[in-house]
């Protein structure tokens, strides 16, 4: 993990432009938002998830989360079906704040074309780079 | 599911304090609102507050400033437009036209338009104004300007006026080793602010930190051939390598009055509660719009941060179909001069004569710590209290630290229409190391309460 102006960057994700990293977990993928997208958000009070059986559509939203000053759209960083939801996020929205790599966590997604897609998402030095160009 | 119906259109002109909070609020409200934020500024989402402060180098650098960088555009789905200006509006058709850095125009459709144009300096009519080298600081790029100046070897400054900025700003000049004057037209330092009686202690403390206060000097003429080399107040010739305008700022209207969107009685933009003007489907905010006094009820133009972002966010609910009303303004305002923290919320003394309110004041000096504890540093407090009523209308703190927060104590209880006897009564938190055991607000209205026996 490095940090880069403050931001948490792990190794081991993929990201996306739209602040989201996926984790692929054997043929599942786990879903959530960065470090620095919770951080610009600040205090999380609410998430609206998908249930189950949803389909998602890389770059296409799927939720929100909203904070006391901002809301802001979640985006696919992937292609699938969700399996699962963090019910804990539901009840406690704060633990994407305290946790966003870990705890934090919003989907398990079945993906449907993950190859391919993970042409359009960054790895770890890429997104390294990206958090130093928002940083200037 | 996509919304069967258009999306909502809402553009907001400015995108700083005022306008950013107007397009979050806006976004808050309406998932789906087409919200367009445009700027003839190079930097949007920053603090025009923390410009001093680069200047003195307590902050490194003028991009620090920015609080909203472009992701937080992207998260919240806010289309911005840099270095883009306005031209028009046209309040019958809805539209505003705009014309950008590569010449390109375009109109764009409302069904909200949200005016968040903010201040300019104002330059009073003095002869030679016309002429190379008078600085003000209003943006980043007017501060680049000046730290560029202040980079090659400028060893002088005289700022005009001795308002929050200008006195910020001398100091900030005077830690990065200038030779300061600062050139005022009324008796004391931060007229607006304070009353002559607490401007002194902050004056006395500016001289002796080297800043050269001449106050009921009006600035008479810019001498100097193409360039200014020194001005001329109250018949005295200041030379100086770098001259600063602090006049003040006057609400930019410009844009509003061509398109007909009314003013009020101070010449800012007149807003109801809920920051529409009286054009429909217009709202103003910011250094540009007026709202009411929470004591007086009349409208005025503070041109506060903390103002402006509180207006912003209630016309970006509106904006955007939601229902929010501007509760008013108290003008609270703090600073950091050197060593010493000022503050003030409500009307001065001086303010409350000009309204013909009649008012009883208290002043109490204490310490910040327990007296005997160490590094206990002075605070003073005065109340100003309406007579018939005994509701405090205004209070000034002065002190080493631990201003602020008395300030929006006191801010609060203007707010709740608190009385000075209610206030001598309050129950307030006492250890040696942080405060005495009095705490000196009570004391300045049990001073208050002695007055009006």
């Amino acid at each position: 993990m490095v940090k880069v102006d403050g931001y948490e960057v792990p190794e081991g994700f993929y990201y996306s432009n739209d602040f989201e990293w996926i984790k692929i977990e054997g043929d599942k993928v786990r879903m959530g938002v960065t470090d620095y997208a919770q951080k610009q958000l600040r205090e999380i009070v609410y998430a609206e998830l998908p249930t189950a059986g949803a389909q998602l559509k890389q770059n296409e939203p799927y939720g929100t989360v909203e904070s006391v000053k901002a809301v802001s759209d979640l985006i696919s960083a992937i292609s699938g079906t969700v399996e699962e939801v963090n019910e804990e996020v539901l009840s406690k929205p704060e633990l994407l704040n305290e946790d966003p790599f870990a705890k934090g966590w919003l989907l398990i997604v079945k993906p449907s074309n993950l190859e391919a897609e993970l042409a359009n998402l960054m790895d770890f030095n890429k997104a390294v780079e990206w958090h130093q160009n928002q940083a200037k | 599911m996509k919304a069967s119906i258009v999306a909502r259109r809402i553009i907001v002109i400015g995108a700083n304090a005022s306008g950013v909070e107007a397009a979050s609020a806006a976004r808050k409200k309406d998932h789906t609102a087409e919200i367009n934020l445009i700027t003839q500024e190079k930097t949007a989402g920053y603090s025009r507050c923390g410009l001093p402060f680069v200047i003195g180098g307590q902050i490194p650098a003028f991009k620090d400033l920015v609080v909203y960088p472009q992701a937080y555009f992207q998260m919240l789905k806010l289309t911005l437009k840099t270095e883009t200006k306005v031209t028009a509006i046209n309040t019958k058709e809805k539209t505003v036209s705009t014309l950008d850095k590569a010449g390109a125009t375009e109109t764009l459709q409302y069904d909200s338009l949200v005016i968040a144009t903010g201040a300019d300096s104002f330059m009073p009519p003095i002869k030679g104004r016309e002429k190379q080298g008078i600085y003000s600081l209003r943006g980043i790029e007017d501060g680049e300007k000046i730290a560029e100046v202040v980079k090659n070897g400028a060893k002088s400054a005289v700022i005009m006026g001795a308002g929050l900025i200008g006195l910020e700003t001398g100091v900030g000049l005077i830690e990065r080793g200038l030779k300061v004057t600062v050139v005022e037209m009324l008796p004391q330092i931060l007229p607006q602010m304070l009353d002559a009686d607490m401007a002194k202690m902050v004056q006395e403390h500016l001289q002796e930190k080297g800043m050269s206060i001449l106050t009921s000097k009006a600035v008479e003429e810019f001498a100097g051939d193409d360039k200014v080399t020194a001005v001329i107040a109250g018949g005295e010739r200041i030379e100086a390598d770098l001259f600063i305008s602090a006049f003040g700022v006057r609400a930019n209207t410009k844009l509003a009055v061509e398109a007909g969107v009314p003013l009020g009685e101070t010449r800012a933009i007149k807003t109801n509660g809920r920051m529409e003007t009286d054009t429909k489907d217009v709202y103003a905010i910011g250094d540009c719009a007026e709202s009411p006094s929470i004591i007086t009820h009349k409208p005025m133009c503070a041109q506060l941060g903390t103002v402006a972002v509180r207006q912003g966010k209630v016309a970006g609910a509106n904006a955007a179909g939601d229902y929010s009303q501007f509760t008013g303004i108290l003008a609270s305002a703090v600073t950091r001069l050197f060593e010493i923290e000022a503050g003030a919320t409500g009307m001065t003394e001086n303010a409350a004569a000009r309204a013909r309110i009649e008012v009883i004041t208290g002043a109490i000096s204490s310490k910040t710590k327990a007296d005997y504890y160490p590094n206990a540093k002075p605070i003073k407090v005065k109340l100003v209290v309406e007579k018939e009523s005994q509701r405090i209308i205004g209070a000034q703190i002065i002190g080493g630290e631990e201003v602020t927060q008395r300030i929006n104590a006191l801010s609060f209880a203007i707010q709740k229409n608190m009385t000075v006897r209610e206030l001598a009564k309050a129950d307030t938190a006492y250890a040696p190391p942080l405060c005495e055991t009095w705490e000196p607000m009570v004391l300045a209205a049990e001073m208050v309460l002695m007055k009006l026996r």
